[in-house]
């Protein structure tokens, strides 16, 4: 009998070696640490040479990038990735180890290339902003290097549910994939800023600042901006938020949680459906 | 007959001098016999225009010094108060005193404006003194003329800020000149009132209260001075025709904090500032007429504080970098004039190429609106989602929003040299090291390279 450690090990190793070659990874790198750079040196420029450029500002700058592409690189890859097909996956899934083993140990393989995609874009952006403005607020660039590994995996896990929900048909899975990545990223927020404005403060505060940590692309921002800028991040808003949480460690464990929850719930949920699936 | 009669005495009310002392009157006098320093038999024995020196050494008790003479620390002699009054009290013009370290023991009454130095005569000189742990620093009372000069204040440690007095405390002295003076861990740095034609130039004040806190005094002039780490940066009230060039006011961050707060302040110029990471960038109230030119504000929660009672205020050819938003409107009109600025939210092209967006920059959008209402909708404020709502409602405008606009946005920040560099020790460079950068380089590269070679040998 085959450990379940070395069945991830051997799937992750299966996925890394896949998604190398893969053209997706290689235009994603590519796009990545572009816009990376672009930030970079963008956003030196537009600080007018007035010294107020360092890591912390390119990090600032660099979560808006990270949280709209790397969701949808995450689901969309992920999407491609683990949705069972006809061929490799049938012979894989038919193996006498847990389904869910192989599940995990593929997108783990998916997150470590994606994982790589990200470090080499960061380390590109981070020569550039070192090279012009030194090393300050080097922990803050690494908070969101941080971020965007751990969103990388929440997304990854979506689409391993998404993926076992529909094998055989990616299509299907893509769709949904692009379907989950508008609403996460900017229908959640369109519909919460509607309703809030329809209630009354005191409930609206309420709902706001819960619903930025439900929403793991909402809770990412607020805690990658809140570690990066303090609470000058929001303005008053931070200071309501840690009110609501019960301070800055609260608001921290919050965010770890909801991150986790939404690596944790659906990874579990996927890797049920598959282990009961016809493939 | 009643009607006059009471006009007289509400007149006399209001005065904020109420007009009836004599100058000096109330004033600290003789040190007691047993707090008095030793010096002050130097002192006594000195005629008028004499030089005296001090040696070094701690000397305690209080000062009094009631002729114009010269009173020089060699070697910084410390002179360690009573802490039953002010330390050094200067009674006769044209004193200088320089060179001392002075302490006021941590002790005082805000009501008896116990000082380290307290003044109370014209044309005094006070130059490279250092004072701790006094209640008021340097006390400028009816002392026209007066200089201060390369000193330090650092108020009584432990304490509020509500507790402490003033850094440096003008009150009722034309022609003040403050230079080069560095205040901190007091009640507010700078405190002028009903003092005019004055000076203030290359001082810093920080982690107190308001570095500038400013009253009834007018056509003062502030240059090259740095407000930081404050509940407010400059607050400046019920005066007219300041100049402020190349001062910083940066890092006030608390809740209400502001950079430069104008309340009932008309024909300010304020050219070359650096106005940046404070809660809220400038804000006018009552104040009309004022100009803001080549002014760089920037990291701020709200750049802009404007309240409807404010007219004629113009801003030209300042960069608002990186703020939240922009302004903050109380009241539904204004007809603040904002005319070549540098926004760097406004996205709009320059295709042109005249400098100029092709399009006006309005200074509020659906989502500040909103804001306008809900402080936790700041929490989205940074979103793809708010981005969304304020591009659409530029292209299906809903709401009619008060029309604040720049007319002629710049398309690229404008060289501001004039302006002072940031600060603090973040904004400043620190010793090249590709280290951490590679790092992550070499994981990435190393990860994938790994992926690559294990196919090689799978295969």
């Amino acid at each position: 009998m085959i450990s379940l450690r070395s069945v991830l090990w051997l799937c992750a190793r299966y996925e890394l070696v896949l998604a190398v070659r893969s053209r997706w990874l290689q235009m994603f790198a590519v796009v990545f640490a572009g816009l990376a750079l672009a930030v970079a040196s963008a956003g030196y420029i537009l600080s007018g040479g007035h010294g107020v450029q360092d890591f912390s500002r390119t990090a600032v700058s660099l979560v808006q990038v990270v949280l709209l592409l790397v969701p949808l690189a995450s689901l969309v890859f992920g999407g491609l990735a683990l949705t069972p097909d006809r061929g490799a996956a049938e012979l894989l899934y038919s193996q006498p180890v847990p389904r869910g083993a192989i599940l995990i140990g593929r997108m783990l393989g998916v997150w470590l290339a994606l994982a790589a995609a990200e470090l080499i874009g960061f380390g590109i952006a981070g020569l550039v902003v070192q090279s012009q403005a030194g090393l300050d607020g080097l922990s803050r660039y690494g908070a969101l290097v941080i971020t965007a590994v751990v969103i990388t995996g929440v997304f990854l896990a979506i689409a391993a549910l998404l993926a076992s929900l529909n094998p055989g048909r990616r299509t299907r899975v893509l769709a949904a994939a692009l379907v989950v990545w508008f609403v996460t990223v900017v229908l959640f927020d369109v519909a919460v800023l509607g309703i809030a404005s329809m209630l009354r403060s005191g409930s609206a505060s309420r709902l706001l600042i819960s619903a930025t940590l439900i929403n793991p692309v909402d809770a990412a921002r607020t805690g990658a901006l809140l570690a990066i800028e303090g609470t000058a991040a929001f303005g008053a808003a931070s200071l309501a938020l840690l009110r609501f949480t019960g301070g800055a460690a609260m608001a921290a464990a919050y965010v770890g949680l909801s991150l986790a929850a939404w690596m944790v719930l659906p990874l579990w949920l996927a890797a049920r459906t598959l282990s009961r699936a016809d493939i | 007959m009643v009607g006059p009669a009471l006009l007289l005495v509400l007149g006399l009310l209001q005065s904020p001098d109420a007009g009836a002392l004599p100058p000096g009157a109330g004033v600290e006098g003789r040190p007691a016999a047993e707090h008095t320093s030793p010096i002050q038999a130097l002192v006594d024995r000195a005629h008028p225009g004499d030089r005296v020196v001090v040696p070094a050494g701690t000397y305690d008790g209080d000062l009094l010094i009631d002729r114009p003479m010269t009173l020089v620390g060699v070697g910084r002699p410390t002179l360690r108060g009573s802490g039953t009054g002010s330390v050094v009290r200067v009674r006769a013009a044209g004193v200088t005193i320089e060179g001392f370290d002075i302490d006021g023991g941590g002790k005082g009454d805000l009501g008896r404006d116990t000082s380290g130095i307290h003044v109370a005569a014209p044309r005094v000189t006070v130059r490279d003194c250092r004072i701790r742990q006094a209640l008021f620093g340097i006390y400028l009372r009816e002392a026209d003329d007066a200089l201060v000069e390369n000193s330090t204040v650092t108020g009584i440690p432990g304490r509020d800020p509500g507790e402490n007095g003033s850094g440096i405390h003008v009150w009722n002295s034309q022609r003040f000149r403050l230079i080069g003076n560095w205040v901190g861990g007091t009640r507010d740095g700078f405190y002028i009132q009903s003092s005019s034609h004055g000076l203030v130039r290359g001082n810093r004040a920080g982690d107190l209260r308001y570095g500038l806190h400013y009253m009834f005094s007018d056509d003062n002039v502030f240059e090259d001075n740095v407000f930081e780490n404050g509940a407010a940066g400059a607050a400046l009230m019920y005066s007219n025709r300041m100049t402020f060039r190349r001062n910083r006011f940066v890092h006030n961050r608390g809740f209400a904090s502001v950079g430069l707060l104008l309340k009932a302040c008309d024909d300010v110029v304020a050219e070359d500032n650096l106005i940046a990471d404070n809660a809220r960038g400038i804000f006018l109230e009552g104040s009309y007429r004022n100009h803001f030119r080549r002014n760089v504000v920037a990291m701020s929660d709200m750049a802009l504080v404007i309240y409807d009672s404010s007219g004629a205020n113009v801003f030209e050819g300042n960069a608002f970098t990186g703020n939240l938003a922009p302004l903050s409107l109380s009241g539904k009109r204004t007809d603040t004039r904002f005319d070549g600025n540098y926004w760097s939210d406004h996205g709009d092209p320059d295709l042109d190429g005249d400098g100029v967006s092709d399009r006006p920059y309005r200074l509020s959008n659906v989502f500040d609106h909103l804001r306008g209402n809900l402080t936790a909708a700041d929490l989205f404020s940074r979103s793809a989602a708010a981005a969304a709502i304020g591009a659409a409602e530029r292209a299906f405008p809903v709401l009619d929003p008060v029309p604040v606009v720049d007319a002629r946005p710049l398309a690229r920040p404008p060289v501001l040299d004039a302006v002072p560099a940031g600060s603090s020790p973040s904004l400043s460079r620190s010793v090249a090291s590709t280290g951490p950068p590679l790092l992550l380089l070499l994981i990435g590269g190393g990860l994938l390279a790994a992926g690559g070679r294990s196919w090689v040998s799978a295969s």
